[in-house]
């Protein structure tokens, strides 16, 4: 009793601790507009868990009160795959916190179980799959109110069973993470699975609307293996009940020892954290050569002074060393090619293949929002190298020249290998387009620039380049991100909407030369300017970016 | 009298109703090894930052070899180095890279900042593990990686926030003997540590700040004569006042002793 009294202590005052951490975040004007815009995120949450919940609850009822329960499986794979996927997929929604740090208590086992499992609960899938399932128990219950409690129990085990699935991958993927090497495989598997998922909507229409046989035949034979796992499980449980109360028993039992395998894994990783293992990666001392290392001159690049080489070759090495980042880069491309070729109707019908003028425009623009990541939280990745670059004798605003020079010569590469994907899989777009879509980004990058920087300065967030779900920028940072992104594409498709036909592409081109006249003096404005702002923010920056 | 490497007119940093640092009157001579201590919490982290330009006073001037650091931050920090709290480094670079990076930003040319980066990562005994990131180094490793960056340009003046703070004795000899060679070629370096026996051993001069303000400054001999001139500072019998220790000094200076009454009872 004493043991498990000392466990609530623990587990209430760690629940205390985290409150004070987040009541305290509010003492600065920063954390209050994160708490703000957090505020206006959860009201999108809010809308979705609850239109989700209808519409999910609206399907069950549908389903049971027209006697074909076994769609009922549909609506838990999809919640099951929402749950499992989107903390992983969605990193920049996504916190993961370090538990570990409480073992420095005298935490039981049981009780770091328990942390590690309540509070890793404490996410949107989790939010969101909850209020979905419930959403499915009243349209259950309303359909056919005797298995309301038996939908209740299933449900409900369901749920625990996602939780825990969820944190088990967590834990898993972190172990992973510990290590470069694992973490760059990880990195490739993650990629790939990204691809996957963007080839299923034009996988599905493709295939989708036709009845063809050995589709059919493919779905009967997943069907059985679908069965098979907790959402197939869960609504066999559900729906057998009435007529094989054996085989519903028996299906939920199954649900149960998934549950209790997922349990057994989480246990597994855990007690290895526990017992406070240690991955780092400090290097052992290779040899004791005392010999002068080599060490190759800094760039030298024409027309650049040493100083903005020096930041540019080290933007460029960071971004060379950040696998995610790289996967992130690479995407318009495959975008392109999955618009080329994932159209129903085959290569002809790709969504690009009808407006193929569109292609080299569309990926240009997809190019610069990948890069939001970076121009928006500009010193994110250097953390607690931001000292140096205040002590150093250099004004501040040559260090975000610098920076925006390297955010350019991505955004340069990148467009070059849009433009080669566009020639190769769409034919080379004509000049007055080509021309209007440079030009489009020489109006946009300055906006985005200008903004990012201002943005990097207010509101910055230490990131881990190289690491999944450590790259989180500010909910602030999201949110004006998300605006500006707004406004300049708006701004694009007004100009695109109002030329006329006939001269459209070179007098487009010409009003966003004209308007990027006026974003470069912007730019050049907001960084005359930026001297003052770092040295007002300097406090603020260092602390945040130093922060453990 | 030479201009001072270092001087501070009633420096002040507030944060809201906290006085970090109040009216702090520093004078630091040119080539003098300068030590600056205080309890936890006393601002030394505070003033080394406002010296460095890492954070604004609120009131008072800095100057650094008679430039003043407000009007004249580039020049003043071409002409400093520093190894702040948290190192400064850039985890995802190599320690070649970094101090290379490091040197052509304090304006050293390419070759230049080449071949000092490769010395310097020779002489700290870090040539080893040319491919290893700076995140990877251990503690110490990153320790004398940061001081190496801080004196890549050859500073006049020199900061250390707890420069041996989880160094290992061999490498803490190395800086040792590096900060020496500095100081007789003419250099100024301003540390600050917790470890007393270093800062007794290193350094000429000593500063004791507590509460934000400075209680005490001068040479040792200075700081020893003050504590015996002190009203109601009576040296035990047979104690002298010129075989005190630094530790002694500064546990008299800040009041660092506690009574009987004052301990923790149910500590086993």
């Amino acid at each position: 009793m004493a043991g498990m009294s000392l466990v609530c202590e623990q587990f209430t005052a760690i629940a205390r601790a985290r409150w004070q951490i987040f009541f305290h975040s509010l003492r600065t004007t920063r954390g209050t507009a994160e708490l703000v815009s957090r505020i206006f995120v959860s009201f999108l949450i809010a809308g979705a868990g609850i239109g989700g919940a209808i519409g999910v609850g609206a399907a069950a009822w549908s389903f049971v009160s027209n006697s074909s329960p076994g769609w009922l499986a549909l609506l838990l794979w999809f919640v099951f795959v929402f749950w499992q996927f989107f903390p992983v997929m969605a990193t920049a929604f996504t916190e993961s916190t370090d538990s570990s740090v409480f073992l420095r208590f005298p935490l039981s086992y049981r009780a770091f179980f328990l942390v590690v499992v309540a509070f890793g609960a404490l996410d949107i899938a989790t939010a969101l799959g909850s209020l979905w399932l419930l959403g499915m128990l009243c349209g259950i219950a309303i359909a056919q109110p005797t298995l309301g409690l038996w939908a209740a129990i299933v449900l409900c085990v369901f749920a625990l069973t996602n939780i825990i699935l969820s944190r088990t991958i967590f834990a898993w993927i972190e172990r992973w993470l510990a290590q470069r090497r694992t973490r760059e495989l990880f990195g490739i598997l993650f990629f790939l699975l990204v691809i996957s998922f963007q080839l299923i909507g034009p996988l599905l229409n493709r295939y989708g609307d036709r009845s063809k046989p050995d589709v059919m035949r493919l779905g009967q034979r997943v069907s059985p293996v679908q069965q098979a796992l907790p959402p197939g499980l869960a609504g066999n449980a559900i729906t057998k009940l009435g007529h094989s109360p054996a085989q519903g028993f028996a299906s939920f039992g199954l649900l149960c020892a998934y549950g209790a395998c997922f349990l057994w894994l989480l246990n597994l990783r855990l007690r290895g954290q526990y017992r406070g293992e240690s991955f780092s990666e400090t290097s052992a001392r290779r040899t004791q050569s005392r010999e002068r290392q080599i060490v190759p001159p800094g760039w030298k690049l024409p027309g650049l002074s040493s100083c903005t080489a020096a930041i540019l070759q080290k933007e460029l090495l960071y971004l060379s060393r950040s696998g995610p980042m790289l996967f992130t880069l690479t995407v318009p491309v495959v975008m392109l090619t999955v618009f080329r070729f994932g159209g129903a109707g085959g290569e002809k019908n790709g969504v690009l293949a009808h407006a193929p003028n569109f292609a080299f425009p569309a990926g240009a623009a997809y190019a610069l929002l990948v890069l939001t990541n970076l121009v928006y939280n500009n010193f994110g990745a250097d953390a607690g190298g931001v000292q140096l670059l205040f002590a150093l004798p250099v004004r501040f605003r040559q260090v975000v020249f610098a920076k925006n020079l390297a955010h350019l010569t991505v955004l340069a590469l990148e467009v070059g290998l849009v433009w080669g994907a566009v020639s190769f899989l769409y034919g080379r777009p004509p000049l007055d387009v080509t021309v209007m879509t440079l030009a489009g980004l020489v109006f946009a990058a300055p906006v985005n620039f200008s903004a990012g920087n201002v943005l990097s300065i207010y509101s910055p967030k230490k990131i881990e380049f190289a690491t999944f779900g450590r790259q989180r920028a500010s909910q602030t940072t999201i949110l004006f991100s998300f605006l500006v992104q707004i406004v300049v594409y708006g701004i694009a498709a007004l100009v695109l909407l109002f030329v006329p036909h006939g001269q459209g592409y070179w007098l487009a081109a010409t009003v966003f030369a004209l308007l990027a006249a006026l974003t470069i003096t912007a730019y050049l404005i907001v960084l005359g300017r930026v001297d003052r702002m770092a040295l007002e923010r300097r406090e603020s920056m260092i602390s945040e970016l130093c922060r453990a | 009298m030479d201009t001072p490497a270092i001087s501070t007119e009633r420096l002040t940093r507030r944060f809201g109703d906290l006085f970090a640092v109040q009216d702090v009157n520093l004078v630091v001579a040119p080539g003098q090894f300068f030590g600056f201590l205080g309890p936890n919490g006393a601002g030394k982290s505070t003033t080394i930052k406002m010296l460095t330009g890492l954070l604004a006073p609120t009131s008072g001037t800095i100057e650094i070899l008679g430039m003043d650091l407000n009007s004249n931050p580039v020049e003043v920090k071409r002409q400093i180095g520093v190894v702040p709290e948290g190192m400064a480094l850039f985890g995802r670079l190599t320690g070649a890279e970094y101090l290379n990076f490091a040197g052509r930003m304090y304006g050293l040319n390419r070759e230049v900042a080449a071949s000092r980066a490769a010395e310097l990562l020779e002489f700290m005994d870090l040539a080893g593990q040319p491919k290893t990131l700076v995140t990877d180094y251990s503690h110490g490793m990153q320790k004398k990686l940061a001081l190496a960056a801080a004196v890549i340009h050859g500073p006049k003046v020199l900061f250390l926030d707890e420069p041996f703070e989880g160094v290992d004795a061999i490498a803490a000899g190395t800086l040792k003997n590096m900060l020496q060679r500095m100081i007789a070629r003419g250099a100024t370096i301003f540390l600050t540590s917790h470890v007393l026996e270093i800062v007794e051993r290193l350094c000429s001069h000593v500063a004791i700040i507590d509460h934000g303000r400075l209680v005490a400054q001068g040479s040792l001999d200075e700081l020893r004569a003050g504590v015996k001139a002190e009203p109601g500072n009576n040296l035990a019998a047979g104690e002298s006042s010129e075989k005190l220790t630094l530790e002694q000094i500064f546990l008299r200076t800040v009041g660092g002793t506690r009574t009987a009454e004052q301990e923790l009872s149910w500590l086993g």
